[in-house]
Formats: structure tokens, sequence, C-alpha cells
């Protein structure tokens, strides 16, 4: 209470003369969506402003008097307003984009202010809108806004052409996940190549990878926002695109202009289809699709009140004949209620739901068996924007999360199998949380916080006791609702800047995050079957504490960036499986695990060009990630997997003229830390590998040149399509995918085996456009 | 056009590939590999005693000639196991007590290893069914034995079945198939076993169900994880039996058998 009570007397409170309150809302006048993060300037104050929120809202409180607002948003026309503030004024903004911009707009790198990089408190956040990032290219021609994420420091791939990304030497479900407040427990497509988020749909994206914002909890170690376009306000509009492995629509029109609209955007790939043309019979009979269907809509009830509703569905279908076959999925759905409460308070209320559920069948008829698992949230969250004065913005909100588990059910007529359903589990987490964005004189801008998390795993329930070798010594039987274990804690939240001039400022972050949900890999490659697993009586929440420091400087009037972070990362309470754990439809799988330690730290460069025909970014980390844990490798400190020391991505996008844009993108990174074998031995007739060390050698180094040309074929008024044609691993090399050491089958020698998933992969994709 | 597709597909589908590759790897000290097979069946104690080599050394494994090895049976008497030949200790005539504990000894130049393992009775297995599978991607279709037992109510069961076709016993670790009675205890157990191919007809078919210890039946679940499955994210060695970082196991176990030709 204490610490509250001492943030509270940071905020600080600057005049008290008689004020009054300008506030509304900033659009884009083409096609009504809200502007995020515009900025609003009084031309006669230096250093008075305020920027729009995630839902476009503002407000700006001022002595009486009259005023001229600058609102100012990049790729816009800045606008001026002269103001006579003698009443509290409601002033909603439309910003066009320029003329002569509206060609180029798709090389626009950034959505923010032009120095908003050195001025904002904000650590290093990593934004990106869909349209800046459309000429990079990527496998199969997939745009994918995951991958291009993978190009920017701190963000590693968690594999050849994976979705999956590791941040600042977190695992892969350390992220949060949200699309549009929904969190995704499986962010990507046919296991791991494409990630769920069609970029048609999505209107931004936000990365967090330190001094996280204190409204965000529940991973470790970074935040990824995305949120979803709200669709066209002022007509209708479709777009779409034909690809090799998939294509997509998207459909968006007002539902009454100005007042509401709707976007509905699908995707579907099609390489099973092809396989129907297959010569041999066992191809034709082979299912591998997946689809994706996005959905909002959003309507104004009034003045004051906006409702929006928004959907995920996706499935992913994995088959042969009636031999086999395997799905999954997430689902998720939010409902919002935006409410100006008064000009200075803003309110928002979401209700929640997110799925993720996979089944497979095996045989059919009397000899068919089926495994069916999912997790399911049901959330409801609220969140107060209170714009208090012109220095101090203050959030603060609630959430409560009710989760099922339901780790897997084997059911089937086979009467050699007794059915096993494993025991659900259920959980209710809650957070509340307080932050305040303070300007302070014009130097600092702080924004700190404070969350509180807290995880009760509920029943009904069984909860066992293990003792060492993970055997169950005792087992408590709870009734539904009874806590069988409420864990929680703290979250301190900071993030400072101090600008030194208006081209470089320093930054300072430092945050700490629980996280109750742990997902369980054993293996190297991501897997729609790995487990999460709820903290419990014997699994203890994942505590990362991190500290971050940065140094920002922009050249050439905002035309070249800067930035240096340096981080150090604790991590409590990791873990990792037993040798030889059994993960499958086990409700004991708690004594399957193991605790330790982990430490991340680096340090991670890049320049940026960010005007003018040659755009793009340079980029470097040379950053550690370690673990230790008493029971694996005698307990000294090992490389986590995802320990690249070097990591170094160069992309560049180059306009030549109105109708061909260029872009290329290379990496380099040190080789993933992988066990491999220090000798062999001989039983039953078989070499077996003889291990002495976890994770002690490296994959060879890996790098990779893509090359993409963008072609904007003649567009009119109505109608835009471009043809982009892109080649990855455009000088074909073999990188590591595996490693194997097995014994030839002819010669019996044993031997080191390579493979290699993509060599050079050329593909082409067509895009319209039709307003 | 249709054409066109399926080609530019075909492309991007097929692009991995494999190679075989140097790797420089550590010299691990030699540690002790002691595989001990107990079979009720013929009353016989066989250990075979080795030590590790380096990875990519094709030569045999150097043999162990000079342990000391003893057999300790649940009332603590002790026999010891004499040296056959080649690294192999052998003691025949060695009847077993079901259902009791053995130990297992093994002294190499003041190292020593101990393993315990209860012997099982023995299961019986029903007569050989198979049925026809048509092949997937590629492979060819053929007839797959169905293993058939009733497995003891009330008890847990773990068992290791081998296969043979026309007298070739597939006794490599790959080749092994094991099952617990998790999922079906008291049930009648009907499992459609598939080796790397199908039998063909007129091929014999010889099946053996070993009853074994728990033990033994994590160690091969765990060993064939490691050899078998490439990706695992944290191989190690399997956890065996032994005291003391040998490698190896010892397994006493009991057998049934059943063979058929398919027509």
């Amino acid at each position: 209470m204490k610490i509250i009570l001492f943030l509270l007397a940071l905020i600080s409170f600057t005049s008290f003369g008689q004020k009054y309150t300008v506030s509304g809302s900033v659009k884009d006048a083409l096609d009504g969506e809200d502007i995020y993060g515009a900025s609003i300037k009084v031309k006669e104050l230096t250093n008075v402003g305020a920027l729009t929120n995630s839902y476009g809202f503002y407000s700006l409180t001022l002595d009486s008097g009259s005023y001229t607002l600058i609102i100012r948003s990049t790729g816009y026309d800045p606008k001026e307003i002269p103001l006579q503030l003698d009443k509290d004024i409601t002033l909603n903004v439309e910003l066009e984009i320029p003329e002569d911009v509206q060609e180029i707009e798709e090389v626009k790198v950034t959505a923010v202010k032009e120095n908003e990089n050195i001025t904002s408190s904000e650590m290093n956040v990593t934004k990106f809108d869909p349209k800046s990032i459309e000429t990079i290219p990527v496998i199969f021609g997939e745009k994918d806004i995951m991958k291009t994420l993978q190009l920017t420091p701190g963000v590693k791939s968690a594999g050849e052409g994976n979705a999956g990304f590791y941040v600042r030497g977190g695992g892969t479900d350390q992220n949060l996940i949200l699309l549009d407040e929904a969190p995704v427990y499986n962010a990507s497509h046919l296991l791991g190549f494409f990630s769920v988020f069609n970029s048609d749909a999505v209107k931004d994206v936000s990365l967090y990878k330190s001094g996280i914002p204190a409204q965000y909890g529940g991973r470790a170690s970074s935040v990824m926002d995305v949120k979803m376009r709200d669709g066209n306000m002022k007509k209708f509009d479709m777009s779409g695109g034909i690809g090799l492995i998939s294509s997509r629509l998207t459909l968006e029109a007002p539902i009454v202009k100005d007042k509401g609209s709707f976007i509905i955007s699908g995707r579907r790939s099609y390489a099973d289809l092809f396989l129907k043309l297959a010569p041999n019979e066992d191809q034709r009979n082979t299912k591998l699709y997946f689809y994706d269907l996005n959905a909002k809509a959003n309507y104004r009830l009034g003045e004051k009140d906006r409702i929006f509703l928004s959907g995920y569905f996706g499935r992913d279908k994995f088959g042969f004949s009636d031999i086999f076959g395997f799905n999954w999925g997430n689902t998720t759905a939010t409902l919002r209620w935006n409410h100006i409460i008064n000009k200075k308070l803003f309110s928002n209320t979401s209700v929640i739901y997110s799925n993720f559920d996979y089944q497979f069948n095996i045989g059919s008829g009397n000899d068919g068996f089926g495994v069916k698992s999912s997790i399911e949230d049901w959330n409801i969250k609220q969140d107060f924007s209170y714009f208090l004065n012109n220095s101090n913005n203050l959030k603060f909100g609630f959430q409560g999360i009710y989760h099922t588990f339901k780790p897997g059910a084997l059911t089937g007529s086979n009467e050699s199998f007794n059915e096993v359903i494993l025991d659900s589990r259920y959980a209710l987490e809650v957070s509340a949380y307080i932050q305040n964005e303070m300007k302070l004189g014009a130097r600092w801008n702080i924004n700190y916080g404070l969350r509180y998390a807290g995880f009760d795993l509920i029943g009904k329930g069984n909860a066992y006791e293990f003792d060492a070798e993970g055997n169950v010594t005792d087992t408590t039987t709870y009734k539904s609702f009874e806590s069988i274990k409420y864990q929680g804690g703290l979250e301190p939240r900071l993030s400072m800047s101090f600008v030194l001039t208006e081209n470089n400022s320093i930054k300072l972050g430092y945050n700490r995050n629980y996280q109750f949900l742990h997902q369980l890999s054993n293996s190297t490659t991501s897997s729609p079957t790995d487990v999460w697993v709820p903290s419990s009586n014997n699994v203890k929440p994942q505590i990362a504490d991190q500290i971050a420091l940065g140094y920002y400087h922009n050249l050439k009037s905002n035309m070249y960036a800067l930035s240096t972070e340096v981080y150090y990362k604790y991590l409590q309470n990791q873990i990792d499986y037993r040798n030889g754990a059994q993960t499958v439809l086990n409700d004991l799988v708690e004594g399957e695990l193991i605790y330790g330690t982990g430490k991340a730290y680096g340090v991670e460069l890049q320049i940026q060009k960010k005007k003018g025909k040659l755009t793009g970014w340079i980029s470097y980390t040379l950053s550690r990630s370690l673990r230790n844990f008493d029971a694996i490798n005698n307990g000294k400190t090992f490389s986590a997997r995802q320990d690249r020391i070097h990591d170094i991505a160069v992309v560049l996008m180059y306009k030549l003229n109105d109708h061909i844009s260029l872009a290329s993108s290379w990496v380099y990174y040190t080789g993933d830390a992988v066990t491999f074998p220090s000798g062999k031995y001989e039983v039953n007739g078989v070499y077996i590998p003889y291990y002495t060390e976890r994770n002690g050698y490296r994959f060879p180094n890996y790098h990779r040149l893509d090359l993409g040309v963008t072609w904007y074929l003649k567009d009119s008024e109505k109608f835009e399509h471009n043809i982009n044609f892109s080649v990855y691993n455009a000088y074909s090399r073999e990188n590591a995918f595996s490693i194997t050491f097995q014994e030839n089958a002819e010669t019996g020698n044993t031997e080191a085996v390579k493979t290699t998933l993509f060599k050079i992969i050329p593909s082409v994709t067509y895009n319209f456009n039709l307003k | 056009m249709k054409k066109l597709f399926y080609i530019l597909f075909a492309f991007t589908a097929f692009t991995s590939c494999q190679k075989v590759i140097d790797v420089d790897l550590n010299e691990a000290n030699p540690a002790h590999v002691i595989e001990a097979n107990y079979s009720a069946e013929d009353s016989t104690l066989r250990v075979r005693i080795t030590v590790t080599s380096n990875y990519f050394d094709n030569t045999p494994s150097p043999e162990v000639n000079n342990a000391i090895v003893e057999i300790v049976n649940a009332s603590g008497i002790i026999t010891s196991v004499p040296f056959s030949s080649n690294g192999t200790y052998i003691l025949s005539a060695y009847a077993p007590e079901f259902n009791t504990e053995y130990t297992l000894n093994v002294s190499i130049d003041g190292a020593n290893y101990s393993a315990q393992c209860k012997m099982s009775s023995p299961v019986q297995l029903d007569p050989i069914t198979y049925e026809y599978f048509d092949g997937f991607f590629g492979s060819g279709g053929g007839y797959a034995p169905f293993m058939n037992f009733n497995d003891p109510a009330g008890e847990t069961n773990y068992y290791q079945v081998l296969l043979s076709r026309n007298d070739t016993l597939f006794n490599t670790l790959d080749d092994f198939f094991t099952q617990d009675d998790q999922l079906t205890d008291g049930n009648y157990v009907q499992r459609p076993l598939f080796l790397n191919n199908f039998y063909q007809l007129n091929d014999s078919v010889h099946m053996e169900l070993r009853s074994i210890d728990k033990r033994i039946y994590d160690y091969i679940d765990e060993a064939q994880s490691i050899s078998g499955s490439q990706n695992s994210a944290a191989p190690g060695n399997p956890t065996n039996n032994w005291s003391n970082g040998a490698l190896g196991y010892f397994s006493a176990y009991s057998s049934s058998h059943q063979s058929v030709i398919i027509q």
C-alpha cells in the first residue's frame, strides 16, 4: 500500500488556474480508422501536448485562452486547428494522406511521430504496420508480420521458417501474444511455417521487450500486441491476394457511414488441392491445409459510446485417408465497450474468450481411437485512462481470467483400450494495475506502474505430492471452486527517458513479470501437442526480472535512427522435463518436471534509415542465454537452446520508381546450442550415442539471403494491384535443420547426417485492392 | 495450367535434402557398458561388458575380459558368473524364482557397479493373427501380425515384444515393441505390430512376449526415444538400473512364444 501512495505522490500537478478540456478522436479521413499515437501539440505552448490512445482518443487540459492545435501522425498531412477554449470542447479530427504520399505509402516504415523513438518513454517498443513491411521477402511469399519482427534486434526466429520467436533469451512460451486483447495460445499454422495472423486484417503490431507497461502481464519475456483493423468507415473496399501456398480475401464496408463498419478477412492454403492431382494415390489421399477467418465490427452508439466485436477462427488439418487425422486451431472473440465517462476519463470494458484445442484420430470404425485436448479462457477486463493533466496520464484497471485446461482424453471403440480422460484443471487468474505516464519538465518522461498478479488453481480435481524421483506420495481431492494453491506477487514496472537534445535520449527500463502457465515441449520444433501446465502446489510461477538501458540517436533530421540497448534478465522457476519423461496422457505430468534458473544478457545495436528511396535497417545483437538446473548437466550452467551469441539482420528496401520496389534481407546467427554425443556404445546390437553434457555443441552458423521485387501494376482510383516475386534463401545455403547421429544402414558405420529443410525457394504472389 | 501449379508446388515442397557431414566431437572419458540378460526360459544369465568409444570410430567396441561378476538372489545367496569369451560372462542352469528381486554386482579394476531387477512370471501369448495393410507414402502394402493375450487383471505388467521373420530375429533396440497395461489392465489385448517393412505371403512370423521389470520398460522406452526420434530437445543417456554411472542394463525376464505362417 505504501508503494501505491508513494507512486501517487509522484504525480505532478502543474498549475491551478481556470481550466478547460479539449478531447475527441483522431481518424483517417479516407477510411475512418482510428489513428493510434497521433500527437496533439499546442503551437503557443512549448512542451504541452497529448497522444491518442489505442482507440484514437485524446484529452488535453489547458488554461482558458485561444490556441492553435497541431495534429500530426506520420504518413499524414499535419493539421492546424485554431481553438477558443472558454468551455470544455469535443474536437474530432480527420487526417488526410497527402496526394504524393499515397503512392509511396507502401514503403513508409513507421506509424509514429518522426522522433517518437527519442522522446517517448517506451523502451524500444517495436511497432509495425503490415503496409510498411509488405515488400520484405518472406518464405513462400506469404507476408507475415511475425517473420518480419524476427529481423529486429533481440527477437530471434525459433527455427527455419518458423513463426515462433525468442525474445532476449526467453522461451517461445514466454511471449504474451494478444489479438485484440485475446491471448493466442498457439500462434502458428502448418507446424510453425506461418503465423496465424493474416496481415490483411492487422492494423498494427507492437512488441514490448523491456519496461513492459503495467497494463500487460502474464508472460515472462515479452508482449506482442496485435490490433485488428476496424474496417472502412467510408465505403466498400475489397482486397486480396493469390499466392503459391494460400489465397486471401478481405471485405470491409461501413454499416452506417461514419458510425459503424465491419471487416471480414479469410485465408486458406491449398497445397492439398494440388496433391489431388498427384499421380500417387497415397499423396491424393493426404490432407494438409489451414484456413483462418478474422472478423470485426464496430458501431458508435452516440458521442460517448462505441462497441467493438472481433473474432478469430483458424484451423489446421492434417490427415491421411481415414488412417490418421490431426487438426488444431485457435478461436478468439472479444467484445469491447468504449465509454467516455467525461472529458478526462476514458473507459474500456472487454469480455474475451480464447480457446486452443487439438485432436487426433487414428484408424476408424471398431479399431479407431482419438485424443482430444484443449485450453479455454473466459476473461473480463476493465481499463481506465484518466488524463489527469497535461503532465500525467493515469491508466488503471483490473482483469479476471477463468482458465479451463483439458489436458487430454483418449476415447475409442477399440476394446483393447480403456478410455482415459485426464482430470480437467481449473484456475482463476486475477490482476490489477495502476500506471502513470508522466512528463517532468522538458526532458523527462517517466512511465511507472505497479501490477499485482495472482493465480489460484481451483477444484474440482486432485492435487498430488511427489517424492524426489517423481513418484506420488499423497493425493488430495478438492471440490469445485475450492482453492488448491494460490500464488501471486507484485510486479513493479518502470520505463523512463531523459531527452538530452531533440536528437538523442537515454532510456531506462525495469520490469518484473510473473508467468503462471508453462508450455512444455519435448522436441526442438514447436508442435500443437506441446502441453500447457498451470502453476500448482508443485509448479511455481516463473518470475522474470529485467533491467535495460538504452541510448538513442537520430541523425540528419530523423532520417537515420541509431539505438543501443543493454539488458540483463534473471529468470526463476524455469521448467524442464526429467530425462525420459512420459508426457502424453499423463495425469501425473507434474512429477516429471524439474526446476532451475536462467539468466540472459546482451547488447543490441541498430541503425535504421527511415526516409528516402532507400530504407531499412542493420541490427546486431551480442547476447547469451544460460540455464542452471540441479538435475541437468550435473548442476553445471549450460546454454539454453536459443543461446545465439551473434545475430545480425540487414533489411533493405529500395523504391526504384513508382512501379517497382526492391527489397532484401540477410540474416546471420550463431548456430543453436545442441546436445551431441561425445561417444557411443553398443547395446542389443545397435550403437547408442553417449552424451556427456547438455547443449555442449553448436549447429553450424546460420545465414540466408532473401530477395524480393514488388511490381505495382497500372492502377486507377478504383483499383490497385501488384505482383510480388520473392526468392527465399537466394544463394541456397544448406542450413542445418537437424543433425542426427545414426548408423548407416549399408555400411554399419556411425555417421552424422544434416537435414536442410529449404534450399532456394522462389515464389510469386498477386495482390489487389478494389476500392 | 493445372500442371503448372502442380509443378510449382512440387518445386517448393520438396527442397529439403540430407547430407553426411563432419562434426568435431569431444573425446569423452571411456565408461563401462554392462548389458545383462537373465532369461527364465533357459535359466541362463548372459552378461556382456564393453567400454564406450569415439563416435566416429568404426572398429568394434573394446571388450572387458577381467571383470568379477556375481548374482545375488532374494535370499542373499551369491553365485559367481564365470567369464566365457570376448567380453561375455555366462551362468547357466540358474533356476529363476518368479516375482523376486535379483542383484547383479560387477567389479572392474576396482570400480563397482550394482543393478537390481525383478523376475516377472510369464504371461501366455495366444495364437498370432494378421491383417493386410495398405502402404504409406510409396512403401508397398503387406501383412502385420497382431499380438493377442489376456492381461492379468489387478497387477501392473510390463512387456517387451520381439519379432522374427523367417527365423531372423529383430533383436535391435529399434525393433523392440513395448507394452504396459496402464490403459489395458485386465483386458484382452489385440495390437498390430508394425516393423519397418510389412510381412509378405508365405513369410513365417515368430513372436516372443517377455514379462519385464518396470525399470527395463522405462529404459527401453527412453533409449528408443533417444536413438529413434532425432529432434528431442534434451537428449541424454537413458536412465538405467546400474549404480555408479555404468551404461547398459540388467534385465530379468520370462517369455512365451507363438509362430504362424502368413497365407
